[in-house]
């Protein structure tokens, strides 16, 4: 591995981050068809782990990137449009857990899957909190519809995903890094 | 096939525009609708964005369900807004107002009461919003239905991004059908082992945790490729130069009447509000007159 900075932004980062982007757009194009009981219109989006994870595993720029991107992507496969603040929040998803990216020696261990988790929790609330609170400016959205209709649907589902998901793709990840030697 | 580009090719006005031009319209659009409050301005830009639409001649089947979407938020926030909550739209409208229904409301059958705070400010204000969201939705919704997803990475280098962070863009655009496939495959190979994504049964923790072995796998799979890619282009000095574009952009004289309009949009916003102090929240007479106050 080629850990230099924590911002550092070289060949690696531009490839990783393009194929965290266009993984986030697959993976939520295809897992459309997973809604919450009860909840019609809500639907899981278990790709947001995809940026988490980015970042976790290769800085907080991949991880922002693979966000951002990832959901201009998806949004523009899905036809919904440009939702610019929420794209950024969706960036402060993966930029967030991409700050301990140098910190971890072993993917696997319990300290570093707890710092991760400690991560995504932050992310998700400094994030979608952006994105929801963007609707006072963008909506005219009072502080109510902000938390009740936007911060709290959103964060809880990405809450889920990112603690479940994040965990299980570390460990594989470093399988996957044992096996190739890196 | 999983995934496909909504953008074709349709000969329109709006082709004719550049696309950094375009960006520069909408952001500037957005910057300025969001600083009023008044319905009159509202209405301008509301048609202003309606005009841009229409230039691009999408038809409504091809666009539908991003309108659906906008249709789901608006009618949310406003009910939250107006009816439920009337938390005052976040200090837009002044407290008090006229109350629509000043009686409380009696159940038929009993001597249940409630009273219903809707004044007719937030009613306007649900209007305003109507006009605000419907325009700033209408010019963003339209860009990826016009703007040709290969232009993309191109088009933010030119706005001002790094060469990187365009580059990675542009290859995120190609590399979407690349692993769409390879989602695809590894979809089938998962069901022939009787994998099942559809099966709604169980909590939501079930079907995230019935989700990773499909996600794990095509992760993990990419990160190998990316690591050939990394080398590969590594190889070829990628980053050590000045890049070139295998498409090339060049303003003409009518982005550059778009970026003119654009810079006048903005300028004359900030100066209509904040030198004439003019565009904020107020409601017309005959609206309160309408409802009898």
């Amino acid at each position: 591995m080629f850990k230099k900075g924590v911002w550092k932004f070289g060949t690696r980062q531009v490839v990783f981050a393009a194929i965290g982007a266009a993984l986030y757009a697959v993976l939520s194009i295809a897992t459309n068809v997973l809604n919450l009981p009860g909840a019609g219109n809500v639907s899981l989006r278990p790709a947001v782990a995809i940026p988490m994870f980015f970042g976790v595993a290769f800085g907080p720029i991949v991880g922002f990137i693979s966000g951002f991107i990832g959901t201009i992507l998806s949004d523009l496969v899905s036809g919904y449009g440009f939702w610019f603040w929420w794209d950024i929040g969706a960036g402060i998803l993966g930029l967030i857990p991409g700050l301990i990216w140098l910190l971890i020696a072993n993917y696997r261990q319990f300290k570093y899957i707890l710092w991760a988790e400690i991560t995504v929790v932050i992310g998700v609330a400094l994030g979608m909190g952006l994105a929801a609170i963007s609707e006072m400016w963008v909506s005219g959205a009072d502080i109510h519809t902000v938390i009740y209709a936007n911060f709290l649907p959103a964060a809880i589902t990405d809450w889920i995903m990112g603690l479940i998901l994040v965990p299980i793709l570390m460990i594989a990840f470093s399988s996957v890094l044992k096996r190739s030697g890196r | 096939m999983l995934v496909t580009w909504h953008y074709r090719i349709r000969k329109n006005l709006m082709e004719r525009f550049d696309p950094r031009a375009r960006w520069i319209f909408s952001l500037t659009f957005l910057v300025s609708a969001t600083v009023f409050w008044d319905a009159r301005i509202l209405a301008g830009f509301f048609t202003l964005a309606f005009i841009w639409y229409s230039i691009a001649r999408v038809r409504w089947q091809d666009i539908r369900k991003g309108w659906y979407l906008v249709i789901f938020l608006l009618t949310t926030m406003i009910v939250v807004n107006t009816i439920v909550t009337g938390g005052g739209a976040g200090g837009v409208v002044p407290p008090g107002g006229h109350l629509i229904w000043p009686d409380p409301i009696v159940f038929p059958l009993t001597d249940w009461k409630i009273h219903i705070g809707l004044t007719v400010e937030r009613v306007w204000f649900a209007l305003c919003q109507v006009l605000r969201i419907g325009g700033i939705s209408a010019i963003f919704l339209i860009l990826p239905y016009s703007m040709n997803p290969r232009l993309y990475g191109v088009t933010f280098k030119g706005l001002g991004l790094s060469d990187k962070f365009a580059y990675s863009m542009e290859l995120a655009f190609r590399y979407v059908p690349t692993l769409a496939r390879e989602f695809s495959t590894t979809l089938d190979a998962q069901r022939a082992r009787g994998y099942e994504i559809e099966r709604v049964k169980g909590g939501i923790f079930k079907q995230i945790i019935r989700i990773a072995p499909l996600i794990v796998p095509v992760t993990m799979n990419s990160i190998l490729i990316g690591e050939d890619v990394t080398n590969a282009m590594d190889l070829r000095c990628f980053g050590q130069y000045k890049r070139t574009w295998l498409n090339e952009l060049k303003y003409t004289r009518i982005d550059y009447v778009l970026i003119g309009f654009s810079a006048l949009m903005l300028i004359t916003s900030f100066i209509v509000l904040y030198a004439f102090h003019f565009g904020g929240f107020w409601v017309p007479g005959f609206f309160l007159h309408w409802f009898g106050k």
